[in-house]
């Protein structure tokens, strides 16, 4: 009781102190700050009151009073006094956006609105004390919560509720836990809350590093204090009376921008070169290039068409064979029937699902640090994409699958999945890709959470909806109708299951300080496939026993040492009490009296003696230790990790009430809003509306609400976007150049008749990608020649109206499968984890491959953030930030210093050597024509097979002079044969023929 | 018409070559708000003209990297012996990382005197760099906003928290191009030792064109990744080769007219030719007197490798590259115990060769334009970590020291400080924004009009944020 009295005049002191000094200890600072009467009045209102005066309001801001610019307008508060930098009023003037059309401040007006923030805000002739009595007015309830959320939730929110304590609203504060009332209105002094915070003792300093979470800051704790000596005012909040269809903020007019109404089929157009008309993209496209004067370039070669063919759809070259096989191919379906084949190869599937995984920013590696963390079980949704594509899946389903594939069944009510099902869940990593630093408990804070949700939600908006809905985080967008509140109706869509305040880790593996993880608090769902668990089991059992047999070695080996320093240190207990610790010590520990927990509070950790204290002391065990851990590291690295799925999943009812939070910023939560998807897409549509599910998951539905209304026929983006995407990866730019910003800053559309052709045949079709495909590929456009005459190219210079078929470099992915492919290096092992990369000492990285067997395709290799294949690194593959929705086609020296000189190029020349040569063995010429049918899938011409067959002895010779010098008693000619074919083959490799497609 | 140098190092975001030509030389510090449509952006290292006439021409960042004890080193603070054991304020201990290892406030071991004709204090473990300071601008109000190396690292290097973003040199090159046409615009010297922590994130292009990103150059062995191969090829088959993949690719260019990027292939090709032996010859360093080597610290053990890099970045910045960052062995500064057996390593290891850096440039006329920049992502804070026989200190973003040197810099300046104890930014704060505005403005150019367009915005260095020259540390 006593000591109870104590604490709370210490906190009525406390208190007290707050009231007057509002935690700022800083009265010589306050003296020499500028006040606003007397220095920020007269210059706002010359500079800003023709608009923000309390009659004009604009904005809802006046910037009459001091109180007035803390209360701020639609924005929020523009001045956080103490805090210049967070200030809006600071920003915008700074950055000359206010005065709006009017002179930017001078700078030493700007000076002086800091540093009168920087003081605190003050009025004339007001010490902080008063400051803090009329600010205390403003704190609101939505501003507590703001607090409270970061700090408290975790433990008193919503899944847990220590001491039956609930933190989430005002009533329940009033209502308390166990130990009654957290919150007395008008009291602070008596409120507990206050109380425990002040103390420091909540929330709790030793569980403060494993929460990611910090005690409360002076500033925190008098706004909290302020809330509850006012009385803890509700804020009088009601929910918005419109919905997204229905926001008064997009008006009809944005809607009329042609991106955001529904795409309407146009009537095929008649055209001149009627001839070349093999299907309706032939006819719009001709239609514009005749408006020019211009018209398609002639129909191109058999051998070119296969070539762009076998590269575009499978991302690999023809095989010799197959090439042979289709040029004598005399059937006038030929080059139909070989789309047909190639859309049914594996391979398809492998090739295509690379450009949808850079679109949704599919990486394995979490990012956001040094560490990368490998993500291993994301591969299940890599996997889900190729089979997908594989099967056609149409794309309608295709997408629900990933927004909401754990709303399509009661996944917590399933004993044992299917494969589909394994692959409904899997496909909900769509929203496990973006970068994610929250696997540290250093980088777990909520800021850093608000950070995976927006990275998720800009990947939605840029490959989905084509939309850069992430500039809506922090204001309205500023050049498309997305007002901000359109934003967090998204967010709102993810709330239930990314919840800020009762975040899961990504990974197993977690780091940082006080780190803690289990697999209970992790965002993978248990594989409920009996048969893959048992593999894992049986193949793990005998390594597990290995492990465990060799760390009971090294304990054996170790305990004659721990006896001799535990006696050494029982010599550091005082003499009178030591044969007690020792007793007590040598007592199990559930066996231990009061007397004896008492007694070893304090000696516990000292004569707890772990490996490594004895390894520091003795040299001999070190050694021994240090030979063990290495073989249990090497056997650690041979374990299967359990199997589990990468999922994104409900995590329980009642998520937490979505606010717009104002400048992106949690700590400063703005007005509720429900879920919803964009007004400006929604007025023509079934509107958003979330299902009920009477699922055992309790799942909200509001992703599968989101998925019903991108999947909508007449939505304006979802299907102009995808066959925007294809053609893109057809013919290198896409109709709309800009795939991820289909809004007003974007490119318009080089031929929006097509896009919206292709649009509403994408739907009428029911969604199928590969009728698609089919459709562009045998039209005459995709079938036309890259080459021009001029006068053509000066009417189409850029080759935007497709007057000819673009060249292009290979991407980073064809590139090194192609090379891996002619050296007959190409491991075809589809699917499941992928295989390992590793740095070089002089930095090049490589993937490891697979014993004799060579290296898997680009897709199969970990794609980690930090260490991308050096090959396809140099070759633009993409760092995922979050996603990428065109790749960089860059140029540059270090591309050549890599084919030239890496030692995987140079290996690879050498295999393709050594294939070609077994192809003909004592028949030079048959070889080269070998290479060229290998490397390019054509042969040689007379020039060039004159060329090659002159440089080969040539180049043999200087082998042979080498070869004799390295190895004399060696014969030297077969090898110095093979080593001259692989210099040709090398040659040919870095040829820009090899690397480019016409 | 389209000169050898344009082909140095290009990048197209598009593919249509044709349209290059006409959009060679396009002024990229004024890009129109919209996107063209379907315009085809050219990128290269070809040298740009600043927005105004810049102070520095070149910048060397010693980067230390871990977060060095501002009040173990620039910043003294001698209350904290008044105030010695006493536990931390609310505001502090809300910023500790290491919650459960937080002790009270904590005294500097070390001494400090004034120095130079400024009179700058300087602690006793950095006697080299003291002799200098009469050229350096001693911020003392650095403040950051995460307390975790990786969070810090992204933010002082590309200005937001999320690891995203390009860094502050792949603005500059993409800024400011490179005179040189047979080197990279910006190297990275790593320390063998180790790399810091984010690695080549430190130095990413981000979203910017890939030619912008850092070029890591090693100051053992093979400097530039595959500039050489492993096992060359005889060199008369070297020659042999080349002159066939040059008939292949002439023919192959000939046959489609009008292809610039082709045309930039075979460029690409000669270049990286020639950069073997201009990178070979820009980091020879027994080209150097005895005298610059001892001055640089080659003859003792511990300066000897950091010693490399400074006259490394020295070579560089005489040949024309634009920006170089020498880092340290990984965490080097990060001092969370033992703070006295640590500093004292890091200091000896970097103080001399530094110093001889700055001493170097001037006697050669060069720092006159260029800035030398020293700092880490933050500082440490005034508290003991794990109080006791071991105490170090953790890290401390609220407060923290930097100095710049030469290219527009007035020397002998000290800049803001920090509070009482020596824990938060009070007199003059300075953001990393504020930090990149201010060395953006020295090399020439306005953070507010270096833009880069992406997906139809308008991206920054500085972002939205707002951020100010300090004019008062400019001469």
């Amino acid at each position: 009781m006593d000591t109870g009295r104590h604490r709370l005049s210490l906190l009525s002191c406390a208190v007290a102190a707050f009231m007057i000094l509002g935690g700022r200890p800083m009265a010589g600072e306050e003296l020499k700050s500028p006040r606003f009467e007397s220095s920020v009045q007269p210059l706002l209102r010359q500079k800003c009151f023709a608009c923000h005066d309390a009659r004009a309001k604009q904005a809802g801001l006046s910037m009459e009073t001091r109180d007035d610019l803390l209360k701020g307008g639609k924005s929020g508060a523009v001045v956080i006094p103490g805090k210049a930098n967070d200030s809006l009023l600071l920003t915008l003037v700074t950055s000359g956006k206010m005065p709006m059309g009017g002179q930017k401040l001078a700078d030493s007006e700007i000076e002086t609105i800091r540093k009168w923030i920087e003081g605190g805000a003050l009025r004339d002739a007001e010490d902080s004390a008063a400051a803090t009595t009329s600010m205390a007015k403003m704190v609101t309830e939505r501003e507590v919560h703001g607090i409270l959320s970061a700090k408290c939730w975790v433990c008193h929110g919503r899944t847990e509720q220590k001491a039956g304590l609930d933190l989430r609203t005002r009533a329940a504060m009033l209502k308390g836990g166990k130990s009654g009332p957290a919150v007395a209105p008008g009291k602070p002094a008596e409120s507990l809350l206050l109380k425990r915070v002040a103390a420091q003792e909540m929330p709790p300093p030793k569980l403060q590093e494993q929460y990611s979470v910090r005690g409360l800051t002076d500033s925190e704790l008098a706004k909290v204090t302020q809330w509850i000596a006012a009385g803890a005012p509700a804020d009088d909040e009601r929910p918005l009376e419109f919905t997204a269809a229905t926001d008064p903020l997009v008006k009809d007019k944005d809607r009329a921008f042609w991106a955001f109404s529904a795409p309407q089929r146009p009537a095929v157009p008649e055209v001149q070169a009627k001839t070349r008309v093999r299907n309706p993209i032939d006819a719009f496209v001709l239609q514009k290039l005749e408006a020019k004067g211009a018209s398609l370039a002639g129909e191109t070669d058999r051998r070119t068409l296969m070539r762009r063919a076998y590269l575009d759809l499978i991302g690999l070259p023809p095989t010799p064979e197959e090439a042979h096989a289709y040029l004598a191919d005399s059937d006038p379906k030929a080059y139909e029937h070989l789309i047909d084949k190639l859309l049914a190869s594996p391979r398809y599937g492998e090739r295509w699902a690379r450009f949808w995984l850079d679109a949704v920013g599919y990486s394995d590696s979490e990012g956001g640090s040094s560490a990368d963390e490998p993500r291993p079980h994301a591969w299940r949704f890599r996997d889900f994409v190729i089979r997908s594509l594989n099967e056609n899946k149409p794309f309608d389903r295709f997408l629900t699958e990933q927004l909401a594939g754990d709303e399509l069944f009661d996944y917590k009510a399933v004993k044992e999945y299917t494969p589909e099902q394994v692959d409904l869940l899997a496909a909900t990593g769509f929203w496990r890709t973006a970068p994610d630093s929250t696997y540290s408990t250093e980088q777990n804070f909520i800021p850093e959470r608000m950070d995976v949700i927006a990275g998720q939600v800009e990947i939605l908006g840029s490959a989905v909806m084509g939309l850069s809905v992430g500039c809506a985080r922090c204001h309205d967008h500023k050049y498309d109708p997305i007002p901000q509140r359109d934003y967090y109706r998204l967010t709102a869509v993810l709330t239930p299951a990314y919840d800020p305040f009762t975040w899961r880790a990504p990974s197993l593996n977690c780091g940082g300080v006080g780190a803690h993880c289990d697999d209970n608090n992790t965002r993978y769902l248990p594989l409920l496939v009996p048969a893959e668990r048992d593999r894992v089991q049986s193949h793990n059992a005998p390594i597990k026993a290995k492990i465990a047999d060799l760390n009971r070695q090294l304990e054996l080996k170790a305990e004659p040492l721990k006896q001799k320093m535990e006696a050494e240190r029982l010599l550091t207990v005082p003499a009178e009490i030591r044969e007690d610790v020792r007793k007590a010590w040598q007592t199990p520990k559930g066996e231990r009296t009061e007397v004896q927990k008492f007694l070893l509070q304090k000696y516990e950790d000292a004569l707890t003696i772990k490996l490594t204290d004895i390894a520091k002391a003795d040299e001999g065990f070190r050694k021994e230790k240090d030979d063990v851990d290495k073989q249990i590291a090497e056997q650690k690295e041979l374990l299967l990790p359990d199997p589990k799925i990468r999922a994104l999943f409900d995590l329980g009812p009642d998520p937490p009430p979505q606010r717009i939070l104002m400048r992106g910023d949690p700590t400063t939560p703005g007005g509720l809003v429900a879920p919803g998807a964009l007004s400006v897409l929604s007025a023509k549509i079934a509107p958003y509306a979330v299902p009920q599910l009477p699922y055992e998951s309790k799942t909200s539905g509001r992703r599968l609400a989101l998925a019903r209304w991108l999947v909508e026929p007449n939505h304006p983006l979802t299907a102009r976007v995808m066959v925007n995407r294809m053609w893109q990866h057809h013919f290198g730019t896409g109709l709309v150049s800009t795939p991820g910003n289909f809004g007003k800053m974007g490119a318009a559309p080089a031929n929006q008749a097509v896009l919206d052709w292709l649009a509403t045949e994408f739907v009428r079709q029911g969604w199928d990608i590969k009728a698609m495909h089919r459709l562009i590929m045998t039209s005459a456009v995709y079938r036309q020649s890259s080459q021009s005459d001029a006068a053509a190219q000066e009417k189409d210079p850029d080759g935007t109206l497709l007057s000819r078929y673009p060249l292009r470099r290979l991407d980073s992915d064809a590139i090194r499968d192609s090379i891996l492919k002619v050296a007959g290096r190409l491991d075809l092992t589809p699917f499941g984890p992928p295989d390992a990369t590793k740095q070089m000492p002089d930095g090049e990285v490589v993937g490891t491959g697979r014993k004799n067997a060579g290296q898997r395709r680009s897709i199969f290799m970990a794609g980690r953030r930090t260490s991308a294949i050096t090959l396809l690194d140099t070759f633009d593959t993409p760092f995922m930030n979050p996603n990428c929705v065109r790749r960089a086609q860059s140029t540059v020296s270090s591309q050549a210093l890599e084919l030239m000189n890496s030692d995987l190029v140079r290996q690879a020349s050498r295999y393709m050597a050594g294939r070609v040569i077994d192809a003909a063995p004592d028949n030079a010429r048959a070889q080269l024509e070998r290479m060229y049918w290998l490397g390019l899938a054509r042969a040689p011409s007379s020039e060039e097979l004159g060329a090659a067959e002159s440089a080969l002895p040539a180049i043999e010779r200087e082998w042979v002079k080498q070869l004799q010098v390295e190895n004399p008693e060696e014969p030297v000619q077969a090898r110095a044969h093979w080593l001259a074919v692989a210099t040709l083959c090398h040659t040919l490799l870095n040829s820009a023929e090899f690397l480019y497609v016409d | 018409m389209v000169s050898r140098r344009d082909f140095f190092s290009r990048s197209v975001d598009g593919l249509q070559g044709a349209a290059l030509a006409y959009l060679l030389g396009n002024d990229l510090f004024h890009a129109s708000p919209a996107l063209a449509a379907n315009a085809q952006r050219l990128y290269d290292l070809k040298a740009k003209t600043p927005h105004h006439p810049p102070r520095a021409k070149a910048i060397i960042q010693l980067f230390m990297n871990g977060g060095p004890s501002q009040v173990d080193l620039f910043d003294p603070k001698p209350a904290l012996t008044k105030y010695a054991g006493q536990p931390p304020s609310r505001d502090l201990a809300s910023e500790v990382r290491a919650v459960r290892e937080t002790g009270g406030l904590m005294p500097s071991p070390y001494k400090f005197t004034k120095h130079g004709q400024s009179g700058i204090e300087v602690s006793e473990i950095l006697p080299h760099l003291a002799t200098c300071v009469d050229d350096m601008a001693v911020i003392r109000s650095m403040f950051t906003t995460h307390l975790a190396h990786e969070a810090a690292l992204f933010l002082m290097h590309g200005g937001r928290i999320l690891g995203t973003r390009p860094s502050l040199g792949a603005w500059v090159s993409y800024g400011l191009g490179s005179v040189n046409e047979n080197l990279p615009a910006y190297v990275v010297l790593d320390d063998p030792k180790g790399p810091p922590i984010n690695f080549i994130q430190n130095w990413q292009a981000g979203w910017l064109p890939a030619v912008y990103q850092g070029t890591r150059v090693h100051s053992d062995g093979a400097p530039i990744l595959n500039l050489t191969a492993k096992e060359e090829y005889p060199s008369p088959i070297v020659e042999l080769s080349r002159n066939l993949l040059r008939r292949m690719d002439t023919a192959h260019r000939d046959q489609r007219p009008g292809n610039v990027e082709l045309e930039a292939r075979i460029a690409n090709y000669e270049l990286a030719a020639r950069m073997q032996l201009a990178a070979t010859d820009a980091l020879d360093l027994s080209k150097e007197s005895q005298a610059t080597k001892e001055m640089y610290g080659f003859d003792d053990e511990r300066t000897a490798s950091y010693g490399r890099r400074c006259l490394m970045a020295r070579r560089l910045v005489e040949r024309g590259v634009r920006l170089i960052q020498v880092y340290i062995e990984s965490q080097i500064w990060d001092n969370h115990n033992e703070i006295r057996k640590g500093l004292e390593y890091a200091c000896g290891k970097t103080d001399k060769p530094a110093a001889a850096l700055l001493k170097d440039l001037k006697q050669r006329g060069l720092l006159d334009d260029t800035l030398v920049v020293w700092g880490g992502e933050f500082g440490r804070l005034p508290i003991a970590q794990d109080p006791g026989p071991r105490a170090g200190r953790d890290h401390g973003p609220s407060g923290f020291s930097v100095w710049m040197a030469g290219g527009g810099v007035k020397g002998g300046t000290v800049y803001g400080a920090t509070d009482e104890i020596g824990y938060r930014a009070a007199e003059n704060p300075v953001s990393i924004h504020d930090f990149h505005a201010t060395i953006l403005h020295l090399l020439g150019m306005n953070h507010r009009n270096l833009v880069f367009e992406r997906e139809g915005r308008n991206e920054r260095l500085t972002d939205e944020f707002p951020a100010r020259v300090l004019d008062a540390i400019i001469s």
